[in-house]
């Protein structure tokens, strides 16, 4: 237990040191946020559009115990620019590219690619893991943005057309309550999310040592671990915005 | 899609003409369910609490701070908690099943049972389906618990609301079909879990080696998780919709 936490934060403090200094590999960087953004755009669409869906469904019912449907697209909004879609777009994000990531680096150490790199004097932190932790922290922010919309057309289509609410009182209220700042705390949300995301995955692949079974374990530790963290820093942040009043 | 439409209905034919092999199906479903136990009891807590806190300010933005209890007891018990036990206890079991089947079929571990006349899908594939199938809805049950029990930590003990209302909003809103509701939907997504992360390891060739492992795994967590997802809403439609 103990090795493990002083393995980790050496192998924090090397990625950042080799963040602050040269070399830097600006180009595997790129390539990686555009393998990322690829694999992952699909899946977590699918993930979150249902989201404002199931919020709809289930909220047009309660908020016509009071009458008060029109608040339903406020809730709406703060529920999925806040919470919903920067939380479930980064399980997402560790669900695919985390594995992805984990699964890949646990691969190059088994066939012996990483003992390589340091053989060509190339940092395997610098070269592999980092760009995966920075690919991580500018994809999963662009990727909430596109499921703010997504959660939000869906939970327009079962609020106005399958809920029976008026499309009038569904925009006002909606641009009403829902400000900047929480489309602002969202998106910080993403990129602290995804800089875990990252660096969980780049530890526990450089850890494979040998043997296709370990690889599957880097893989399925990485998902497990980064969505408790997901959930417990997820938690942290609404009690400090609670006391913070935003 | 064709392999995956040929795979299920194998795998269905033999899920449902055959008894799981006992010594197979145990380890199997101690593992599912007993070893998921710990990472959900932590993971349910938090979003319990979480989903106290984090409704406790838009809410009282519009002065209904005593509706916590309600909020706890649709969103969560509805919704949240079964959809969360069945995504992440599903993609850690999914994981699990679909990188020890394309472990076993790299080492051709597959090949030597099929040698032995044993046949894979009924001794390993539909063992493994029916832990899952059967593991899930009891996580999501034990999920509404947990989560409904840390809700009620976070909206009494941290924000200070009053007791007495909050379980008295949950037992007006939480219905026992709420909560058979949650454990049928457990059912169905372990079973669809169950059969995507066995087609996933299933399907791995000798020649992919240690990177089909990682492959198999990546989408078996990926695909069961939008799978939960999708059905999660299409199920909350058909009974409250």
């Amino acid at each position: 237990m103990i090795a493990g936490v002083q393995r980790f934060l050496s192998y924090l403090g090397a990625v950042l040191i080799a963040l602050v200094t040269r070399p830097r590999y600006g180009i595997e960087t790129l390539r990686l946020m555009q393998v990322i953004a690829m694999r992952c755009i699909i899946p977590v669409s699918l993930a979150v559009a249902p989201v404002g869906a199931v919020i709809s469904l289930q909220g047009v019912q309660i908020f016509q115990l009071f009458g008060a449907e029109r608040l339903l697209s406020s809730f709406l909004g703060m529920a999925i620019f806040r919470e919903y879609s920067p939380a479930l777009a980064s399980v997402m994000v560790a669900a695919q590219a985390g594995s992805s990531i984990a699964a890949r680096i646990g691969t190059m150490r088994v066939r012996g690619q990483i003992d390589a790199l340091a053989v060509m004097s190339v940092d395997p932190i610098r070269y592999v893991v980092v760009p995966g932790v920075l690919a991580c922290v500018v994809i999963t922010p662009l990727l909430s943005v596109l499921t703010n919309i997504l959660g939000l057309f869906s939970g327009w289509v079962f609020a106005v057309p399958l809920g029976g609410i008026d499309h009038g009182a569904f925009m006002e209220h909606l641009t009403e309550q829902v400000t900047a700042m929480d489309l602002w705390v969202g998106l910080m949300k993403c990129a602290i999310f995804g800089t875990g995301v990252g660096l969980i995955a780049g530890f526990l692949g450089l850890a494979v040592e040998r043997g296709a079974a370990q690889v599957g374990k880097a893989a399925n530790d990485t998902v497990v671990s980064t969505i408790v963290l997901i959930l417990f820093t997820d938690y942290v942040f609404s009690v400090i915005l609670l006391e913070a009043g935003l | 899609m064709r392999g995956f439409s040929a795979f299920v209905f194998r795998a269905v034919r033999a899920q449902y003409t055959s008894i799981p092999p006992r010594e197979v199906f145990v380890p199997q479903f101690v593992d599912a369910g007993y070893g998921s136990l710990m990472l959900l009891t932590i993971l349910t807590f938090f979003a319990g609490l979480n989903l106290a806190v984090q409704s406790f300010g838009p809410f009282s933005r519009i002065g209904a701070q005593d509706m916590l209890g309600m909020f706890a007891g649709i969103g969560g018990v509805r919704e949240l908690f079964p959809v969360m036990a069945a995504v992440v206890g599903g993609a850690r079991i999914g994981a699990n099943v679909a990188a020890s089947l394309a472990n076993m079929k790299i080492s051709e571990q597959i090949e030597a049972l099929e040698v032995m006349g044993v046949d894979p899908i009924r001794y390993l594939v539909v063992p493994r389906i029916w832990a899952v199938t059967l593991a899930l809805p009891l996580l999501c049950g034990y999920c509404n618990v947990i989560g409904l029990a840390s809700a009620y930590g976070g909206a009494v003990y941290q924000l200070g609301n009053d007791p007495g209302t909050f379980v008295h909003q949950v037992m007006e809103q939480v219905s026992a079909f709420d909560l058979a509701a949650g454990m049928i939907k457990g059912a169905f997504m372990g079973w669809g879990v169950g059969l995507i992360s066995c087609f996933h390891g299933y399907s791995i060739q000798k020649r992919d080696g240690a990177e089909g492992v990682g492959i198999a795994t990546n989408l078996a967590i990926v695909n069961g998780a939008v799978f939960c997802i999708v059905t999660n809403l299409l199920m909350s439609w058909i009974m409250y919709g």
